[in-house]
């Protein structure tokens, strides 16, 4: 988003958000499904995700849960849909590029577990650039 | 030559339209919405905090004083969570009259909430006569509580007070006449020609993006998504209680399911008239120790609350998940993204019912 001359610095407010009981527990959730840590995961939430989405982090991860990924356990493991379009946290198209990476692994005759780590491996190089 | 330009159009926090302080931070190509921001903090109260470590009769002043709009469902829904940590019963007539309290509430929030968009698309006449039957539901609301806003009306174990019988049939003869008049003006919304022009096709709401920003109350409804917490609660069972919803998506939709729900509120107080168990209005408990989620349907939908309380009933946590986090996030990162009119920025900000009191809690 475009940076206004009279912007206020909403970073504390975010962090505020960030901190209250449930929103930490799922933040710590996260940090641990991706592997991050979770001073790192709030930065990076911080500075791409507006402030009613934040506050709207533990409503969307419940549906995430309860409908996101459904009929592929690789996307599921890997939340393909989780981390883009119910948290909209990393980019459709690099979700999409570590999906498919990960499923050419699996076929070529990686072991399944291994696939995955490469993912996660991945995931973690977007959210860190 | 003429260039199209991105330009980024920041709309309040203090604007005619809105309610309540909050800044809409609109990025345009030309007139149509390619993006959008939030900024809240403008009127933050950070009432969990000042909840905790206190005793249940502080928590529960403090409850409804979340929102001025819908605080009788906050009311409601804190004590009824309470009532589960501590297994209180109910007795029949008091749970009776929580619903007509309750759904005098969702009345006067829809008016409120139609009289906004109403304004917004500067249908003013119709909108102050929205407003003058809002004033009477008010009334009816001061009669059965005895106070307009916070009305502490529902206890553990029961309601303050009762209905005696001549204000039970004043109430029946004020709901036909607000009937008769909604009637008309519902009327007037649906048919009137250029209210079409502003709301039919404006601020799309897929059903799927609906359900992943986990919309709720009347705008999933317009949606097409039948979700209602009434439909669990045991008093609304027993009442026969089937959500309205709509197919169109729109504004045009969501505004039409309001007046809708109006007309069924109606029905479920006649009906709570008509079958009003006889009995005491308190049957007394004690809070105890325990924690709970527990969710009610407020006027713009599910209300959730999480509560851990101490022995002494105390509240040691308490989180409030209001229904407005989920319809503002979903309205300005869904319906607006793709509006092709500045001017409808705010009609679909106003169609979503949006409570800013209710997401800074």
């Amino acid at each position: 988003m475009t940076t206004y001359l009279y912007e206020k610095d909403l970073v504390p407010q975010k962090y505020r958000i960030l901190v209250a009981n449930r929103h930490d527990a799922l933040v710590r959730k996260i940090a641990a499904e991706l592997d991050i840590p979770v001073q790192e995961l709030r930065r990076y939430l911080i500075e791409h995700l507006d402030m009613i989405l934040l506050e709207n982090l533990p409503a969307r991860y419940e549906m995430a849960d309860a409908n996101a990924d459904q009929d592929d356990p690789v996307a599921r493991v890997l939340g393909r849909e989780k981390y883009t379009l119910y948290l909209p946290i990393l980019p459709d198209a690099a979700m999409d590029a570590i999906f498919h990476a990960v499923n050419d692994r699996v076929r070529a005759g990686t072991a399944m577990e291994d696939a995955i780590a490469y993912g996660r491996v991945q995931i973690r190089e977007v959210l860190r650039r | 030559m003429k260039r199209t330009v991105d330009v980024n159009i920041p709309l309040g926090p203090i604007h005619p339209c809105f309610k309540e302080p909050v800044r809409l931070k609109c990025e345009a190509k030309g007139e149509r919405i390619v993006g959008a921001e939030v900024e809240l903090g403008y009127m933050k109260k950070g009432i969990e905090r000042i909840m905790k470590g206190r005793p249940w009769q502080e928590v529960m002043f403090l409850a409804e004083r979340v929102c001025g709009i819908c605080s009788v469902i906050h009311n409601m829904v804190f004590i009824e969570a309470m009532e589960q940590i501590s297994g209180i019963l109910v007795p029949p007539r008091a749970a009776y009259l929580r619903v007509i309290a309750n759904e005098l509430d969702r009345m006067q929030s829809h008016l409120l909430a139609n009289f906004s968009y109403c304004y917004t698309i500067e249908h003013e006449t119709l909108g102050m006569y929205l407003l003058d039957l809002r004033e009477q539901v008010m009334d009816l609301i001061e009669q059965l509580t005895g106070a307009r806003v916070t009305c502490a009306y529902i206890i553990p174990g029961g309601v303050r007070c009762d209905i005696p019988l001549p204000e039970a049939e004043l109430l029946k003869a004020s709901l036909d006449r607000i009937e008769r008049d909604m009637r008309r003006y519902t009327g007037m919304f649906a048919d009137g020609p250029m209210i079409a022009l502003r709301s039919r096709g404006v601020g799309i709401l897929t059903p799927e993006a609906a359900q992943r920003a986990h919309v709720v109350g009347p705008t999933a409804r317009a949606s097409g998504i039948p979700v209602d917490c009434r439909l669990n609660h045991p008093t609304y069972r027993q009442l026969g209680f089937v959500p309205v919803h709509r197919a169109d998506c729109d504004n045009f939709a969501r505004v039409m399911v309001r007046f809708d729900e109006v007309f069924q509120s109606i029905d479920l107080i006649r009906k709570c008239l008509q079958d009003l168990p006889k009995g005491v209005i308190r049957g007394g408990g004690v809070c105890k120790a325990g924690e709970t989620r527990y969710s009610g349907e407020a006027p713009r939908g599910e209300l959730t609350y999480f509560i851990k309380s101490d022995e002494f009933g105390r509240i040691v946590e308490i989180q409030i998940q209001t229904p407005s986090i989920m319809n503002i996030e979903a309205c300005c990162h869904e319906m607006i993204i793709g509006v092709d009119s500045i001017a409808d920025v705010t009609s679909t900000f106003i169609s979503a019912d949006p409570c800013i009191a209710c997401t800074e809690r």
